[in-house]
């Protein structure tokens, strides 16, 4: 019984894994165009990336899931968008916005006179950006950053309320079909373990930047 | 015929007047310290002459480029190839903290001068050797003291093979004890005839090493001269006022 649970419970995590490594792939570099849109000199699209950021950070992400599920078919009439496929897009979107504003924070952390030191050297500001600041901030927004990854591995959880077939909802169906709570509690080491190997590879990363301060 | 030329320059920060109509010039192969209060406009004015900070008004010409004319700057990209003949040394160093001594030093010849990079360790040696810190290439920064710190920034500028060299007060984030390896590296810059303006509170340095001296107040160049006539017989007031203070 306990193996065939396992083997259950692990299939409806792979769906978690899948949800968790296609969110990072593409919230990271989403969330780096955002950030920029907030930076941005030209005050209306700055206000607006800040606007859109304010919206997602406010409402809960199950609400965005569900609008993004149903939301198309209510008002346009369009029915075509998968359950994963929904869950992907308010993922990624809700983690985008997140992460902008982490990154937003590493990049204005970045003390003027470094700027200012690759300027008077005669580097453009792409250069200055590439070559100095990004490692700056990078090392700075480790910690937050793997903050926010270790929320998502257990925000994939929310997929449930869509009806994705996942470790809870897997973990739930149990409880409906044979009277059995403890896969649900069980579910709970899936995630224990997955975060515990995230935070050793978070450490890890965090160790090499220790060769410099600043 | 004078390297940089800087004329009527006008500068606020919101309603405060820092600088009020300052006139510089500066001499291939002069050294020219300036000094003055805090407040006086001497760092501004340095940093407005590589559009660190923009004037309001006023035209500096390096080297018969235009760098600003009556307040208006050229563009970032058109001044690049004239911003890196000027080196500029700051205050708190601003190194790459990141990056070890020695690619400090290579970074800007092999990004913008597009120097082979075996080509820039030989010279980024050969200037570290010079200021003294030849067993530190592989050090970061943090590893340095302000001193070694402050030197590095001085190779990594020279590193541009600049034409005129910009120190904002070198040696005032540093210990006392600290200063002398610092001002020992510009006296040797100096004596190579490398053309050199330095905002500096080291009176005793200004005396020595600078071919003139210029103090400001207030957001104009009060007086200017020789060293030893400014320094030691100072005809304005408030030249006197400051010195007597500072050497107190």
């Amino acid at each position: 019984m306990f193996l065939t649970v396992t083997k259950t419970l692990l299939e409806g995590f792979s769906t978690n894994i899948f949800i968790f490594c296609i969110t990072l792939i593409l919230a990271i570099p989403l969330g780096l165009v955002i950030a920029m849109g907030s930076m941005c000199k030209f005050k209306p699209l700055s206000f607006l990336t800040r606007v859109f950021v304010w919206i997602i950070r406010g409402t809960p992400l199950m609400l965005q899931l569900i609008l993004v599920m149903y939301g198309p078919g209510l008002i346009w009439g369009y029915n075509g968008l998968s359950r994963i496929d929904a869950t992907l897009i308010a993922f990624v979107i809700n983690y985008a916005a997140y992460f902008s504003e982490i990154y937003r924070g590493g990049i204005e952390s970045i003390p003027k006179g470094q700027y200012e030191a690759g300027y008077v050297l005669g580097l453009s500001k792409v250069q200055v950006f590439f070559k100095v600041v990004i490692m700056q901030v990078v090392k700075r927004i480790v910690a937050p950053m793997s903050n926010e990854i270790i929320t998502l591995v257990k925000d994939t959880s929310l997929a449930n309320t869509i009806a994705v077939i996942e470790i809870t909802r897997t973990a739930q169906n149990y409880i409906a079909e044979r009277a059995l709570i403890w896969p649900l509690f069980y579910s709970g080491a899936f995630y224990l373990l997955f975060c515990g190997i995230l935070t050793i590879l978070f450490n890890y990363i965090e160790k090499k930047f220790d060769y410099y301060r600043g | 015929m004078a390297i940089l030329c800087a004329k009527n320059i006008k500068k606020s920060f919101g309603k405060t007047e820092v600088l009020k109509g300052v006139d510089l010039e500066i001499e291939k192969g002069e050294v020219v310290a300036i000094i003055g209060p805090s407040g006086s406009g001497k760092s501004t004015l340095l940093r407005c002459l590589n559009k660190l900070e923009k004037v309001q008004d006023g035209t500096i010409v390096f080297d018969g480029e235009i760098i600003a004319q009556n307040g208006k700057y050229k563009s970032d990209k058109e001044l690049r190839p004239v911003i890196k003949r000027l080196g500029m040394v700051f205050q708190n160093f601003n190194l790459f903290p990141q990056k070890t001594v020695l690619q400090n030093v290579i970074e800007a010849p092999v990004l913008v001068n597009k120097m082979p990079k075996d080509e820039a360790i030989k010279e980024a040696e050969k200037l570290l050797l010079e200021v003294g810190l030849s067993d530190k290439t592989n050090s970061y920064p943090c590893e340095l003291s302000g001193g070694q710190q402050q030197r590095v920034a001085i190779a990594r500028a020279l590193a541009m093979k600049p034409d005129l060299m910009l120190f904002d007060e070198p040696t005032s984030a540093l210990d006392p004890e600290l200063t002398g390896e610092v001002l020992n590296v510009m006296k040797s810059l100096a004596k190579k005839q490398m053309t050199m303006i330095i905002v500096t509170h080291e009176i005793g340095f200004a005396k020595e090493a600078a071919s003139r001296v210029v103090f400001m107040d207030g957001g104009h160049i009060v007086e200017e001269g020789r060293p030893y006539d400014v320094l030691e017989n100072p005809k304005n007031e408030r030249t006197k006022q400051f010195l007597q203070r500072v050497l107190r």
